[in-house]
């Protein structure tokens, strides 16, 4: 069985940052928590606009599409923390 | 003023006419209505209930205004309009749902808190910088009754709601309303009359022994209508001791059983409270439930209702709100077929009005509270149209 995903913390907007791809409503909740990342400088407008792009698809992934249209990801997008990548 | 102390008699003389047939069909006076009557009187946008999580919402449309109801991170109820600040697009599209974390209008994207406070526009370096407050959500007015959420798009001649329905208010504390719990969610019907029709209608139980026999057989026998006074009515049935002639009623009777925390003399009962100019708050042993009918057009209106029940419910309780909500059901349908007939004699230049007997008394006085917001009630012929409404801001002044 697997675990319950931890409860989400509604004053860190990383944890609706990273919602799963996929999960109902999570193309919303990841652009509304970017708009909050944004206004703590943690990500540019042009990552900003990727999470706007795909805010109606909860499919579509902002990481695969920033990396597409070839803007760099920054730290905080990354579920694991892992080094930005282009 | 407690229920008691309210005047419900029948005066003995009075005038049984009921609203001149045009009211029943001008644009002119529909408009008026819109903006003074429903824009400015509590309506019931839903339950407490409906809104259990941190983001859940409600959406409430009334003529060509919109709000949504929602609960914020910290569980604080709020009601917004449902209009974005950037060019008014709707922020929330469906009737309920949940937003997670924040309102994201569907247009261009602008992301609103759950506070009602602007998060940020999208494409934020095409905009100078926004304050968060003055291009926030602009509130609706709204107050929480036992569990009902009422809304009021503008300021209005009644009081609070606790103040109105002050003298019920005993009543619905001992139904627990506002622990009451959703059952099939909110029922919108459109249906082809002036919104007065289904008020007409649903104001009286005169017609009750003809047109319902499933209520008749319930409680037809103590069926008892107290007139709007001061903004609100109320209906008593107390169930009638036979073992109940039709198959549903029959068995709901037998299947009802005594709520232990309602005291006694509502054990049998069902009770209706009527809010001017167009709701209805009804209780039975196992529900509580509230309509409403809203204009659309002079001859279309919106009826709206949803059912809540009682937390803990056994088997037994189940199966009898089951046989309310059949027998409500096919109250609901006899009653539209007589706002239908009801709607149509006023379009005839044959009919000559309503001659109103003491036991559509009630039907009068919600009429009387028409008069007294938009005295162009009382004209009996049509005045032309392009001048009705100047002539009612006149007769309010005098
Ligand atoms: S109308 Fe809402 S973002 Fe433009
Ligand atoms: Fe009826």
């Amino acid at each position: 069985m697997m675990a319950a995903p931890p409860p989400i913390d509604h004053d860190d907007p990383t944890a609706f940052l990273h919602m799963p791809v996929g999960k109902n409503g999570s193309g919303a909740a990841r652009y509304a928590a970017a708009m909050q990342c944004y206004n703590n400088g943690l990500i540019c407008a042009e990552m900003l606009e990727i999470y706007r792009r795909c805010s109606k698809f909860d499919l579509e992934d902002p990481i695969d599409l920033a990396r597409y249209e070839e803007i760099t990801v920054p730290a905080v997008c990354l579920p694991n923390q892992q080094e930005p990548t282009s | 003023m407690d229920i008691k102390t309210r005047d419900v008699s029948i005066p003995a003389d009075w005038d049984r006419r009921g609203l001149p047939g045009w009211c029943y069909h001008s644009d002119a006076l529909l408009d008026l209505e819109k903006e003074e009557l429903f824009k400015t009187h509590w309506q019931i946008a839903c339950h407490v209930s409906d809104l259990p999580n941190a983001g859940s919402f409600v959406s409430f449309d009334l003529c060509e205004e919109r709000a949504l109801v929602l609960r914020d991170a910290s569980g604080e109820l709020r009601a917004f309009h449902n209009i974005c600040r950037h060019r008014g697009s709707r922020l929330v599209t469906k009737e309920s749902g949940t937003c997670p974390n924040a309102l994201i209008c569907p247009f261009h994207g602008w992301v609103y808190n759950l506070d009602g406070s602007l998060r940020g526009p999208a494409r934020p370096e095409s905009f100078p910088s926004l304050d968060k407050d003055v291009f926030g959500l602009r509130p609706v007015e709204m107050e929480v009754w036992n569990g009902f959420i009422f809304l009021r798009f503008r300021p209005g001649p009644q009081p609070s709601v606790a103040e109105m329905l002050a003298p019920f208010e005993a009543e619905a504390t001992a139904y627990r309303m506002a622990s009451h719990v959703p059952t099939d969610g909110i029922w919108t019907e459109e249906t082809p009359v002036n919104w007065k029709s289904v008020r007409d209608v649903d104001n009286e139980g005169y017609h009750v022994a003809m047109a319902h026999p499933a209520l008749q057989d319930l409680y037809g026998s103590s069926y008892q209508d107290e007139p709007y006074v001061d903004g609100v009515s109320r209906t008593v049935g107390q169930f009638s001791p036979s073992k109940g002639r039709r198959w549903a009623v029959r068995n709901y009777k037998k299947l009802s059983r005594p709520q232990e925390h309602l005291p006694e003399d509502l054990h049998q009962k069902w009770l209706y409270f009527g809010i001017f100019p167009n709701s209805v708050i009804a209780m039975t042993p196992e529900t509580v439930l509230f309509y409403q009918e809203f204009p659309v057009t002079v001859g279309r209106s919106t009826i709206r209702s949803a059912t809540y029940r009682n937390r803990d419910e056994d088997r037994q309780q189940r199966a009898a709100r089951y046989l309310t909500a059949r027998i409500d059901r096919e109250t609901v349908d006899e009653d539209i077929q007589l706002t239908i007939w009801s709607n149509e004699s006023m379009a005839s230049k044959s009919f000559e009005g309503f001659y109103l007997s003491d036991l559509e008394y009630g039907v009068r006085t919600h009429h009387n509270h028409l008069r007294k917001v938009l005295p162009v009630y009382t004209l009996e012929d049509a005045p032309e149209q392009a001048d009705l409404a100047a002539l009612n801001a006149s007769m309010q002044r005098t």
